[in-house]
């Protein structure tokens, strides 16, 4: 539990000392920021049915873009760098087994991810000021935020612990990310029922939709943990697995 | 403490490590000299648990590395050879880090760190980030952070290669001075090293062991009879043919000019030729300007050792083991 506590800091530390950490940050804030006043400024003209501004916010298609791109990214590092640069030697011949390693780093990548969104966290403060603000959907959006920011960045600290080259980590996991996210997407394509039953499980626009509404199923909740659990598992074979060469 | 007993780890077919045993008892430095690729770095390896052996045992203190991997690890300190540390992190901070990675109890924490720093000598630059340190530190960094935890046994991958001499000299009197608390296994692709700093050698050449003992004992066993240098006023073209005549002596080479003529002898085991040296001289007229023994250095006991495997295998194309530089040679690296 303390090595894992002392990776996950040292994890998320150590996004600050890389300048990436700061572009990320930038070009997240100025896409939210955008993405917020396009929205705001949409439903300020008249003929735009009521909607409910943050519940747009969670749901539009650059939220979904931005997630899948800013987890690749923020997870391709957690492993490669170090089986680049040679300290994961010292790591692993460190008392502690290969799967507290994978959960601190995913866990450390995690908390920069939540970090990420921190500030977006004024813009339903902000609008409180001007009009009620129903607080609840919003916190199950967040949470919505938290599930699939831990199931992105879990299949991103999977391809990270693939291989060596960072580039290459992040390529494999937006191509994994892509592929969870389209199999829900899928399910308009196909015809048979119990398969687009099954499908519509996958389907992460229904289930932040839910989300944003302020409804939080369990199935999902559970769904996105299994599945998160799943490539942690994977990543610690990975890692294992380098331990015959 | 350590106990090693039949590894053996290969690559893609190719056998780097075959068979290797040895044991490093407790309070004992143990060097582990080979040229380079000759399987130090792999044998490690499989000693800390970073690689897998394909066979073979690892015991340390009495635990099994194979079915306890995480208790052994505890028991053992180690600097890999690729010393790689985290840039971005502050000496302390590191070595805070290494002591919670290897679950050092909360309340010892801050006490051993200190302890590690100071016993290293680097506690003068506890606030500075690694990166901006020269090598020595960082290597001293890299032996404070495998031992905060105390281990009884610490395994040091080359631990001074890519120093400069001051510094090589303050990381070989850290080693000694460590010898106190723990017990030691070096490997060093260095002659010198071993003579200087370790008690017991293990010498290992492409992947087996071909020769344990002591400096001494090595050195004793594998030469013949220490020599002697003979340097003689003048030219004198026959020394050597006329000295090689003296009872004992089994070899004789002359060397250099200049106003003196040298010869280096080598005797029959046991046998003392500085008296019948000296007769000859004083018997021919020549003036004798010096007369010394020469030690054999482990330096021969290597070069004769790897010659010998040499007639008997083939040329194995590495490099003399006292090239100090790195040949670049293929070693198994994952």
């Amino acid at each position: 539990m303390k090595a894992l506590l002392a990776i996950l800091k040292r994890e998320f530390l150590a996004y600050f000392f890389s300048p990436l950490a700061y572009v990320v940050l930038t070009a997240f804030l100025f896409i939210n920021g955008y993405v917020f006043y396009a929205i705001l400024l949409s439903l300020n003209s008249p003929e735009t049915p009521r909607q409910e501004l943050m519940a747009l916010f969670f749901k539009n298609v650059f939220y979904w873009i931005f997630m899948m791109l800013v987890s690749s990214i923020v997870a391709m590092r957690l492993v490669s760098e170090e089986r680049k640069s040679g300290s994961i030697e010292a790591l692993l011949t460190a008392p502690v087994g290969e799967g507290t390693v994978i959960a601190g780093k995913f866990l450390g990548g995690l908390t920069f991810f939540l970090f990420l969104w921190l500030p977006t966290v004024l813009y339903p403060v902000a609008l409180s000021r001007y009009g009620t603000i129903d607080f609840g959907p919003i916190a199950a959006s967040y949470l919505g935020i938290a599930l699939f920011g831990a199931l992105f960045l879990a299949a991103g600290t999977f391809a990270s612990a693939l291989t060596k080259n960072q580039i290459i980590a992040a390529i494999v996991s937006f191509v994994m990310i892509l592929a969870l996210f389209l199999a829900g997407v899928f399910r308009e394509l196909v015809t048979d029922p119990k398969l687009r039953e099954g499908l519509g499980y996958l389907n992460l626009i229904e289930h932040m939709d839910d989300f944003a509404r302020g409804l939080v199923d369990t199935r999902r909740v559970v769904y996105v943990v299994s599945a998160v659990v799943f490539f942690l598992f994977l990543a610690t074979k990975a890692l294992q697995g380098n331990k015959g060469k | 403490m350590l106990e090693v007993d039949a590894l053996r780890k290969s690559f893609y077919g190719t056998l780097a490590v075959d068979d290797v045993s040895f044991r490093v008892e407790s309070g004992e430095i143990l060097g582990f000299l080979g040229p380079n690729g000759a399987g130090k770095t792999t044998t490690m390896r499989m000693i800390t648990g970073f690689l897998e052996p394909n066979a073979g045992r690892v015991t340390v203190d009495g635990v099994d590395a194979a079915k306890k991997p995480r208790e052994a690890r505890a028991r053992i300190g180690y600097l890999p050879e690729t010393l790689a540390l985290y840039p971005e992190m502050r000496v302390r901070e590191y070595v805070r880090f290494r002591a919670e990675l290897c679950g050092v109890p909360r309340r010892e924490t801050k006490a051993r760190v200190d302890d590690a720093l100071a016993t290293c000598f680097v506690d003068d630059v506890a606030s500075k980030p690694i990166g901006n340190l020269s090598k020595g530190y960082r290597q001293r960094v890299g032996l404070a952070a495998a031992l905060v935890h105390a281990p009884q046994v610490l395994v040091l991958d080359e631990p001074t290669v890519g120093l400069d001499p001051r510094q090589i000299v303050k990381v070989r009197d850290l080693i000694r001075d460590l010898k106190k608390d723990h017990t030691i296994l070096l490997s060093t692709h260095i002659l010198p090293e071993v003579e200087l700093v370790c008690d017991r050698v293990v010498i290992i050449d492409r992947g087996k062991i071909v020769a344990t003992g002591t400096p001494e004992t090595l050195r004793q066993q594998l030469t013949q009879a220490p020599g002697l240098a003979v340097a003689i006023q003048g030219e004198v073209p026959d020394a050597d043919g006329i000295l090689r005549k003296l009872p004992g002596v089994v070899r004789a080479a002359r060397i250099g000019a200049g106003g003196e003529t040298r010869v280096l002898l080598e005797a029959e085991r046991g046998a003392d030729l500085r008296e019948a040296v000296f007769r000859e001289c004083v018997a021919r007229g020549w003036t004798l300007l010096e007369l010394a023994p020469r030690q054999a250095t482990l330096e021969d006991v290597f070069v004769r050792l790897l010659a010998t495997r040499e007639a008997e295998h083939g040329p194995g194309g590495e490099g003399l083991p006292t090239a100090v530089e790195e040949t670049g040679s293929g070693e198994a690296r994952s």
